[in-house]
């Protein structure tokens, strides 16, 4: 493992290296593509975090998204923030929720707190319809028009990446092994002295942070947004079903699942509107009735491969 | 003042009153067996003492301190270490991650330990093997040398032979009765009669809850309270 380090090393410079160089030779769609891409590789990588390796699948991580959206929006319109440290001020807004919400729901058994992630998305999308005079009600928020596709395609590629390096910080540590004995068996985990709240209460906490920017980057590189169109229960599942059919608990799973559904969503999508929520269901049912674990926990499994693939 | 004393401990599920007013007291550094028939509440007397199960009445003090009020992870840290009779290793970590989940300071001193503890139970070269897909009687022995990496002073251990077989469970009595030697405590709840008489020093039996007896193995096993129990009047 060691030997193949420094080439596994190479291998990520390089692919560092022709991301940052492709929007010189790429087309306007491609860099738009590629930014969406980056995000669906943060936000897979982020619900990874805390559901992949605790097992407490979070069923409303797009509260998350929306929280950053409309705290940056919020900033951006009403504080004239810079969109760059408005963002970043979503994932701290995004990381301020985590621990609200957490604090409560956490202490509920994984069922129980799936649905109580639903129903907290819920509840924020009509909180901010109802506050109006901050959020624009179900009118949404237009931001000032600037052009700044390409400085936000490097900050969400930068997001992407350190999501995935702090996953991988996280698999190869003791804490990252303590967070998935939560997953594993949590009453063998705290009857060995480990306080499972605090360590779920953790999780959650980086797994927010993630979505909160990206949310931040997407509204202010969408220049518009309303409650419908940040707190979609879509995007929660499609960030799942990404990190199911990559792999859970592994480095590059959410990275491998959400490039392919990605390129098959775009693909499909451009062609068949309607037909492509119906091919996106029978994957769903594909991975989970044939490869629960993903493609990665599959090869992790069979070829006893660390989970840092 | 006792190590650990349980006094008038109460449990009930339901209508059925699973440990029923249970007092006894541990000494540091022995040996203690735990045995009734099926159903007797041994299991739900450990998930008491180990804060897994919340006390209807009564209570639990170790080293003089209250701990039935605490949660499960912070009775851990105070000392008290337990395997479970179903066994809970985590599946999906190694054998030696199994280890070192519990562990803090530098990484390697902690790995070093683990792969001692996984020598003495023979398992050195599982190390890096999946604990899911160890053999049953292997996967008590990580859970076994896993309760050790936290230095337990306090260990309870709920039917360790079961499933091991006759070797391994000698060098396993040994360690235990080593632990003891260390100066650590150990409570175990055995259906093994061989092994209980073999290691412990003292016996509590329980039946429908309700402590009926107490003494020296010799002195229990011709008890006639502790035959009804077992065998029927």
């Amino acid at each position: 493992m060691s030997a193949r380090r420094p080439m596994v090393l190479v291998l990520i410079a390089v692919g560092l290296a022709a991301l940052a160089a492709y929007p010189t030779v790429g087309t306007g769609y491609g860099v738009r593509a590629m930014l969406q891409l980056f995000m669906w590789i943060a936000l897979a990588g982020s619900w990874n975090l805390v559901s992949g390796l605790t097992g407490y699948v979070s069923f409303g991580h797009v509260a998350f998204f929306g929280i950053g959206s409309y705290a940056t929006a919020i900033l951006i319109t009403r504080a004239a923030w810079p969109w760059l440290p408005a963002s970043l001020a979503g994932g701290v807004a995004a990381a301020v929720l985590a621990l609200v919400i957490g604090y409560p729901c956490l202490r509920l058994k994984g069922p129980y707190f799936a649905i109580a992630m639903l129903g907290l998305n819920e509840v924020l999308r009509v909180l901010v319809s109802y506050f109006e005079g901050l959020t624009g009600g179900g009118l949404g928020l237009s931001l000032p028009t600037l052009q700044a596709t390409l400085p936000i395609y490097y900050v969400m590629g930068a997001t992407a990446a350190a999501v995935t390096l702090l996953t991988y910080l996280i698999l190869t540590s003791r804490f990252g092994l303590r967070l998935m004995t939560i997953r594993e068996d949590e009453i063998a985990a705290e009857a060995l002295g480990i306080d499972t709240f605090r360590h779920k209460l953790s999780a959650l906490l980086l797994s927010a942070v993630g979505p909160g920017i990206v949310g931040g980057l997407a509204a202010r590189d969408q220049g518009y947004i309303e409650p419908i169109s940040v707190f979609p229960l879509a995007t929660t599942i499609t960030m799942i079903v990404m990190v199911l059919f990559g792999g859970k608990g592994t480095v590059w799973g959410p990275v491998l699942g959400a490039a392919v559904l990605f390129v098959f969503q775009e693909a499909v999508w451009a062609r068949f509107i309607y037909l492509h929520q119906l091919l996106f269901g029978a994957i769903i049912i594909a991975v989970v009735l044939l490869m629960p674990r993903g493609v990665l926990g599959l090869l992790q499994l069979k070829y006893r491969l660390p989970r840092t693939i | 003042m006792a190590f650990l004393a349980v006094e008038g401990v109460r449990k009930s599920f339901g209508g059925v009153a699973a440990v029923n007013g249970v007092s006894f007291a541990l000494e540091a550094g022995r040996i203690y067996g735990l045995i009734g028939p099926n159903g007797s509440g041994k299991t739900t007397l450990f998930n008491c003492i180990t804060g897994l199960e919340r006390l209807d009445a009564g209570r639990v003090t170790f080293k003089g301190e209250r701990i039935d009020r605490l949660r499960p992870y912070r009775i851990a840290n105070r000392g008290i270490g337990r395997t479970f009779q179903v066994i809970r290793v985590f599946p999906e970590l190694t054998a030696l991650e199994n280890l070192l989940v519990v562990t803090r300071g530098p990484r390697v001193d902690a790995e070093r330990r683990g792969r001692e503890l996984l020598e003495l139970v023979k398992l050195e070269r599982l190390a890096g093997e999946y604990a899911g897909n160890l053999s049953y009687g292997q996967q008590k022995l990580v859970e076994f040398v896993r309760v050790l990496m936290t230095d337990p002073a306090l260990i309870l251990l709920d039917e360790p032979a079961a499933g091991v077989n006759r070797t391994l469970l000698n060098d396993l009595l040994a360690a235990v009765a080593r632990l003891r030697d260390q100066g650590r405590t150990i409570l175990l709840v055995e259906h093994d009669m061989k092994v209980v008489m073999g290691l412990c020093e003292m016996v509590f039996v329980l039946d429908h809850g309700e402590k009926i007896a107490e003494g020296p193995p010799g002195l229990i096993q011709a008890d006639e309270r502790v035959i009804e129990a077992y065998f029927g009047r």
